[in-house]
């Protein structure tokens, strides 16, 4: 460890991480998508002609071959009438409606799919809520004239997916998630010199641990801010008193809690062990604190109250490339940053001491 | 090592309840920590209740929880405060540390909930008693007052270390015992039927794990905390 500090290369290693995660994850494109679908609901009968605004879409450029269904489920789907374009965003499409839906239920929704060679498939669930005056299934299946969605195009190139609800935000994974991540590490690695400490009673793990305890928590910080952040657009507020919001907090008034028993110790000896006694305890009530409790709870944070977590569609490959690096990379930096304030405490215990020395060969 | 002297008399049980005999008889001749917290029990009561008049079922269970937290401070602040360095030495030396710290968790979970019981009835006396499920009450009662004598404990054992030990034990006791008091109130709306909820079973076993691993933790780091 001693040796490590005073080498380069990691820190270069995770400054250039964080760098590539900066340069990729702010300047790849998002995947073209659908913002806008007016009207969003329509009656049976009728010709539906739907206002469409696109996202990263050149739907001038590929006006001859851009083709829209409205789907409704696997089997089901209704191809467009005709294709207006009228700008790269922008499109008016016309849709005819049957009198009768082959389905029982008074209330249809569909999706909307839009695919052309450039951007390729695009889609908008429940762009648009049909509404049957008599439901009749088996003459709506009668009626039905289905057109299968064949030979989708996929989009060339790198980006990132398109999500309705979270637009360009999305590229805020590398940040809130990556920083909450390598607090728990640097968490974790806090708790660890706190046990050294007790085993050996060595004043450097003391160091180490209150060291990795003031960068975690400033990770902790940036994290909730950075979910402040993504909650205004998400949520529509910074912050709701949301379980999750809450819990991250008093998790990090236990933190803070370390500190105010730091500073009321004047005794090196006793504060170390005294201090890492609480380290370890707040860990551990640290961990139903965010990882149980807001599981239990109405949230509307990812992975709490029945919410999916991180994974799944929200995280492909693309986005993995990014996101595992920034863990790396901020877990990297902190660990550089816990490094110096170290190195900052041990030349300050030299300093009193020489001070100590020089106080008592006066007297 | 430690210097034990009645350990080849007794075992670290028969010491915890030595122990336990010895705290609860303190308490019984000062009655210090009843009269307080019957005292501050009615002042809050009659506070609310003046402002209030009609109180909800709502905010019952709002206000009980809070007077439970502030009887768990002021009941346990005093556990390793009360008595001088010299005859807490003196008692480390005739018994197991460990036993010291179980006796006195034990002491304050049975007065935190005997006077959890006791506000309960002075509260349905003055307020009617709006607890529909009463078992699942006592249970609540009965593992919040563990849990928070756990936590605070523990944590007044930390700040009896320091000089000004009350204001520390807050600052560090409030976010460790929020868990356990998110937990309670969702268990005490539901006993009220002020929820109907499908998982108290899982809610009372995340309370009953959370006790048991502040306990374990408490008792793991203990052996590093007492000696000075």
């Amino acid at each position: 460890m001693e040796k490590l500090i005073r080498q380069y290369w990691w820190k270069a290693l995770g400054v250039l991480i964080l760098l590539y995660v900066f340069v990729v994850g702010m300047l790849v494109p998002l995947k073209p998508g659908i913002t806008l679908v007016a009207p969003s609901s329509a009656k049976t009968g009728q010709e539906l002609i739907l206002e469409i605004e696109g996202y990263n879409t050149n739907f001038d450029k590929a006006e001859d071959t851009l083709r829209m269904w409205l789907k409704m489920d696997n089997e089901r789907s209704l191809a467009a009438k005709s294709i207006d374009v009228i700008g790269p965003r922008n499109a008016r499409v016309a849709f005819n409606i049957p009198d009768y839906l082959p389905s029982s239920q008074r209330v249809q929704d569909f999706a909307l799919v839009i695919d052309n060679p450039i951007d390729g498939a695009s889609v908008r669930p429940n762009a648009v809520l049909i509404t049957q005056d008599s439901i009749d299934p088996d003459q709506g299946i009668q009626q039905w004239v289905n057109e299968n969605m064949t030979g989708l195009h996929e989009k060339q190139g790198i980006t990132f997916p398109f999500r309705n609800i979270l637009g360009e935000t999305i590229r805020n994974t590398y940040f809130h998630v990556s920083l909450w991540l390598a607090m728990m590490i640097i968490f974790i690695a806090a708790m660890v010199y706190s046990i050294k400490y007790l085993r050996r009673l060595d004043n450097r793990y003391d160091y180490w641990a209150s060291a990795l305890t003031s960068v975690g928590l400033l990770l902790g910080g940036l994290g909730l801010l950075t979910g402040a952040i993504w909650a205004e657009y998400t949520w529509g507020k910074f912050w709701s008193w949301d379980i999750k919001q809450f819990t991250t907090l008093i998790a990090l008034l236990i933190y803070m809690a370390y500190f105010v028993l730091r500073s009321a110790f004047p005794d090196e000896a006793q504060r170390a062990r005294i201090s890492a006694v609480y380290n370890i305890f707040a860990f551990i009530a640290l961990i139903p604190l965010i990882y149980v409790l807001p599981r239990l709870t109405d949230s509307l944070h990812p992975g709490n109250g029945g919410n999916p977590a991180l994974g799944g569609e929200d995280l492909d490959n693309t986005m993995r490339m990014v996101f595992y690096p920034a863990v790396i990379g901020w877990t990297l930096v902190s660990s550089w940053i816990a490094s110096l304030l170290y190195r900052t405490s041990q030349i300050e215990e030299y300093l009193w001491d020489k001070w100590d020395e020089d106080d008592n060969y006066e007297k | 090592m430690t210097i034990c002297y009645l350990c080849d008399q007794m075992n670290m049980l028969q010491q915890t309840m030595r122990l336990l005999w010895r705290d609860w008889i303190l308490e019984w001749r000062t009655r210090y920590a009843l009269s307080g917290i019957v005292l501050y029990v009615l002042a809050t009561i009659v506070l609310v209740y003046s402002a209030l008049i009609d109180i909800q079922p709502k905010v019952w269970n709002a206000i009980f929880w809070v007077i439970i937290l502030f009887a768990a401070v002021s009941a346990i602040v005093k556990s390793f405060v009360q008595e001088s360095q010299s005859r807490q030495l003196y008692y480390y030396n005739l018994v197991h540390p460990l036993a010291l710290l179980l006796a006195k968790m034990i002491y304050n979970t049975s007065l935190l909930f005997l006077l959890s019981l006791l506000s309960w009835g002075a509260l349905a006396l003055l307020t009617g008693n709006p607890v529909k499920e009463t078992g699942l009450f006592i249970l609540a009662i009965f593992l919040g007052s563990m849990g928070l004598s756990i936590a605070f404990t523990f944590v007044s054992a930390i700040s009896a270390k320091a000089q000004n030990s009350a204001t520390l034990m807050a600052i560090l006791g409030f976010p460790v015992i929020i868990p356990i008091l998110l937990t309670l109130v969702k268990i005490g709306a539901n006993a009220l039927r002020l929820i109907q909820d499908t998982s108290i079973s899982s809610d009372i076993l995340i309370l009953v794990a959370i006790n048991l691993v502040l306990l374990s933790v408490s008792i793991l780091l203990y052996p590093f905390l007492w000696r000075d």
